[in-house]
């Protein structure tokens, strides 16, 4: 156990350097983006109206001091760590004065909801549908699945999500194409309101998984395929033992780990949000209010969304890094 | 037999079942008394938040600024319900005092906040009091450089004592697309710090009540309000649509797909392709034309903008050579497919504005010569639009006018014919050098310019910038475009770009006065290169001669015909001097169902712009009425 306490320590020392670096990255990049907030929200401003010169100009001074982009980058880089260690990042610069904290709480549990659902499930099917491809090999059925998931795999996500749309909410207009739930509705915890927003994340779940499953399903199957060459299950075989043990037990367990591991990452990267779902299907979420972020050169609003990213990503690897040893006793800890 | 027959009708029951149900989940409210409008703004980062005032904040064109906002004039780009300029709030237009140091404001009397309370005086004076003493407010800045001081006589009459001469001062108080919206006192005055108030739920002077919100910032819903009767549109009847809803539908696939399944009653915009799509499968969906372009003209001229710090750009004859490279026909099929309003001057060919400039000016055009250094031309090419017309003709037939007055309002009148001939030798003339096929600049450098566009987010300027590009490299100029997507704001702004396709030109379009955009065009306001330059000279073009006419329309009232004269002096200064090149008007893909409501504006019937974030489009909803009425 003292070889497990000096692994975690050691990892745990691994989680905070690659948050650290994360973030300073992050917000180096971000403040070394030619958008700025300041000239985004004057033009926004003065797009429609007749403004003069000289009231752009003390709006300019106005809103650097708002803003908080007086000062140089060390010294932001600074005031951003103070922030970001008490947990707060600040006004949104393109949403002011709303806190980001704020924004980010309204749009992730969409994401979280529609992601987490849609990998979990897709992750489920894949495996057990690679598992068994990739065992009972002479089966005709499960060798369709596969040709079928090695046929959806390569198509990029935003046809298959365009196909969905046309064929489900325009040739055959069953649901909606867009939102997150009906318009007018009041968002509460009542039957019309989660009947609603199930009714609105069948698409763009659906989209999901069907996208995600071919890569679960091609990486189970080989896994097993390897797997099944092995002398234990070879041995097994040969001893007689039920088949459907030898695949629950010695096979897809075995095979499990490194799909684990794939799992902990698609969730942790669950934090940034599917963009191009969130785009398509106009479901609400943290993908589409990052691309928003960038655009608008809200820098506060990007670091904020990335910082969670970055450690809900790390957090996820460390979790895996810290469950292996107990999950495989293959794994030394030394 | 009986077996397949039961199964088609079971088939065909469960689609249409099915299909009415994914109906009913776009909106519980009644969809025979609710007008669904596209909000461009997208999705609304924080959604709760209708505090307009505060920069930035929140959305605008969510219905607030069109159903719940109100302010003393507003002038339209088109013709208006009763002329283009109307006295909203007020009860009659601003009164100057001689020399422009004081307006003097009649409001009406007897309109009423949405929570019933009376609107006066107070609140305007409360208005300008809150943005004298708020920075970081949207007007603070103009009000506390020309208010000095803002009094109320009565609890009608409101009186502003300005800090200097202005003659335009009202137009803080004019809605084009927006203005200063009047505050409600006795919401605002217990609220505390104005830049941290929400101002949730709203409380309207306008005709419609926010009803609910998607705290996503998805749509936004409004109600009219029971006292309609006691705001400033009445004056034009009762609003039609009992709600009216405002939604984020997409990306322009989704909106043309939205308004064939009826779901989405008015698209703000969608590229060109997108309305020949409805035009062609939506029998249901009109546009501001009847056949082709279809398109609103915006009071807002796209050009080519060169930056005049570039010293490559500082003679008139080089850019007037570069204006002799376009083939402007080509520029029109390449952005909107043809469906573009074309303008030889820097003057938006919409509203009134060819009445007052345009044809005025068509015969000095005609005649204007030019000196190539080796003779004289009249670059002028008046058949120019019956021309792409003829051309249009042979796909889409019937479509196109024929009547040339028609062809005109919809495509504009003349425009430069290409000269490739006459461009060399304005080019030689100043001083450049063709060798090899490729020009070279006075100092012997050769001739590169790099045109920014927007790229994918606006592919019709993109477009257009690549048709030019090419037309000038075909000629031996090294051009290309630059595609700044996201970023070609700060490019604009800072002058990084040797020119840009972009607008500095914009209007009220309704209205003859050019003093809205012109002023700020004042050599005073340049900024240094590299630094931020104020809109709307992106061009940082500076003549004495345009500083004499912008100071002689400070110095004359908003309507005189003598600004009106100095209009077109500016418009032949534009020509003589080509600092920027105009080329069309923002043509604007309005498309609107007829399925559940009626009456929206068209060319035909021009009482106000039918672009849905615009704020007059409250004046569109006093003249919808349902198809469907119960």
């Amino acid at each position: 156990m003292h070889g497990y306490g000096q692994y975690i320590l050691k990892r745990l020392g691994q989680f905070v350097l690659v948050v650290f670096v994360g973030i300073s990255i992050t917000f180096f990049v971000t403040h070394l983006t030619p958008i700025d907030p300041v000239e985004t929200t004057i033009s926004a401003a003065a797009a429609f109206g007749s403004t003069s010169p000289e009231a752009i100009a003390m709006l300019r001074e106005t809103l650097r001091e708002l803003y908080g982009t007086e000062g140089n980058v060390i010294q932001q880089y600074v005031t951003f760590w103070g922030r970001i260690l008490q947990g707060d990042f600040g006004p949104s610069l393109s949403a002011f004065p709303t806190p980001v904290s704020e924004l980010i709480a309204r749009a992730l549990p969409w994401t979280i909801g529609l992601l987490v659902t849609a990998t979990i499930i897709a992750w489920v099917l894949g495996n057990i549908l690679g598992g068994l491809a990739g065992y009972y090999r002479s089966n005709v059925l499960l060798k369709m699945s596969g040709v079928l998931a090695m046929g959806l795999h390569p198509i990029p996500y935003y046809i298959v999500a365009f196909v969905l749309l046309i064929l489900f909410a325009y040739v055959w207009p069953i649901f909606p194409l867009s939102g997150g739930y009906r318009m007018n509705l009041a968002p509460r915890w009542d039957a019309t309101f989660i009947l609603s927003v199930l009714y609105h994340s069948i698409l763009p779940a659906l989209s999901l998984i069907l996208v995600g499953l071919g890569s679960w399903f091609m990486g189970m199957r080989a896994l097993v395929s390897n797997i099944v060459t092995e002398d234990y299950v070879q041995y097994a075989e040969l001893g007689g033992v039920n088949r459907r043990r030898i695949l629950s037990r010695y096979v897809m367990r075995n095979a499990l780990v490194p799909q684990m591991t794939g799992l902990a990452m698609s969730l942790g990267a669950i934090f940034n949000g599917a963009i191009i779902t969130e785009e398509v299907f106009g479901y609400p979420g943290i993908g589409s209010l990052l691309v928003d972020a960038v655009h608008a050169g809200d820098y506060s609003l990007v670091l904020g969304i990335t910082t969670i990213s970055i450690v809900s990503v790390a957090a996820a690897v460390l979790i895996i890094d810290l469950a292996y040893p107990l999950l495989d006793p293959r794994v030394k800890v030394a | 037999m009986a077996i397949g027959r039961t199964l088609t009708v079971a088939v065909s029951t469960l689609a249409a079942t099915t299909v009415a149900f994914a109906q009913s989940q776009v909106t519980d409210l009644p969809r025979e008394q609710t007008l669904i409008v596209e909000n461009p703004e997208g999705t609304i980062k924080n959604a709760s938040w209708f505090n307009y005032w505060s920069v930035n904040a929140g959305g605008r064109s969510t219905g607030l600024q069109q159903l719940c906002m109100d302010t003393l004039w507003y002038v339209d780009s088109d013709e208006g319900l009763d002329g283009a300029w109307d006295n909203s709030l007020a009860a009659e237009p601003p009164q100057y005092n001689d020399d422009f140091t004081e307006m003097t404001v009649k409001l009406r009397e007897g309109l009423t906040w949405s929570d019933g309370e009376p609107f006066t005086a107070d609140d305007v004076l409360f208005t300008v009091e809150t943005h004298k003493n708020s920075n970081g407010l949207y007007w603070s800045a103009p009000i506390q450089i020309n208010v000095e001081e803002a009094t109320a006589p009565d609890p009608h009459t409101v009186v502003f004592k300005l800090k200097k001469p202005n003659s335009r001062f009202h137009i803080i108080f004019t809605v084009r697309w927006n203005a200063l919206w009047i505050m409600p006192e006795h919401v605002f005055a217990d609220a505390g710090d104005p830049l941290k108030f929400a101002f949730n739920p709203p409380v309207c002077l306008g005709p419609y009540k926010l009803m609910a919100f998607d705290p996503n910032g998805k749509w936004f819903t409004w109600e009219k309000r029971e006292d309609w009767e006691n705001t400033s549109v009445a004056r034009f009847g009762e609003p039609g649509p009992t709600y009216v809803a405002y939604t984020d539908p997409g990306p322009p696939d989704k909106r043309v797909i939205a308004q064939l399944n009826h779901e989405l009653d008015i698209i703000h915009d969608v590229a060109p392709e997108g309305m020949f799509t409805l035009a062609r499968q939506s029998p249901s969906s009109v546009a501001w034309f009847d056949g082709f372009p279809y398109a609103h003209p915006d009071p807002t001229l796209p050009s080519l903008i060169f930056n005049h710090q570039n010293k490559v750009f500082s003679d008139s004859d080089v850019r007037w050579a570069l204006a002799l490279l376009i083939d402007i026909k080509a520029v029109s099929m390449a952005s909107y497919r043809g469906a573009a309003t074309i303008s030889a001057i820097a003057i938006p060919p919409t509203g009134t504005h060819p009445s007052d400039y345009h044809k005025p000016l068509e015969s000095w055009l005609e005649e204007f010569e030019l000196d190539t250094g080796q003779g004289t031309i009249k670059p002028y090419d008046t058949e120019i639009t019956l021309a792409l017309a003829e051309q249009l003709r042979a796909s889409l037939g019937d479509a196109i006018p024929s009547d040339p007055e028609a062809i005109q309002a919809a495509f504009g009148q003349g425009w430069w014919k290409p000269n490739p001939e006459a461009a060399a030798q304005l080019l030689e003339k100043a001083g450049f050098e063709k060798r090899g096929g490729q020009w070279y600049t006075p100092d012997g450098e050769p001739f590169r310019i790099r045109i920014v566009v927007e790229g994918e987010k606006r592919p019709v300027m993109t477009r257009a910038g690549t048709m030019i590009a090419q037309a000038w490299r075909q000629f031996g100029i090294d051009a290309e475009t630059e595609v700044a997507e996201g970023t070609l704001i700060q490019r604009r702004n800072t002058g990084d770009f040797d020119a840009i396709i972009s607008w500095s030109v914009e209007t009220l379009g309704g209205h003859p006065d050019l003093a809205f955009f012109l002023d700020s065009w004042h050599s005073e306001f340049i900024a240094e290169p590299g630094a931020p330059q104020p809109p709307r000279n992106w061009q940082r073009y500076s003549s004495p001669e345009l500083d004499e006419i912008i100071e002689k329309i400070r110095g004359v009232g908003f309507d005189t015909e003598e600004a009106v004269e100095l209009g077109r002096d500016y418009a032949k200064l534009m020509v003589r001097e080509m600092p920027i090149i105009p080329l069309m008007a923002y043509n604007v893909f309005t498309v609107m169902d007829t399925t559940y409501w009626t009456g929206y504006p068209t060319a035909d019937n021009p009482y106000t712009n039918p672009v849905p974030n615009w704020a007059n489009t409250k004046y569109m909803m006093t003249q919808l009425r349902p198809t469907k009425p119960d």
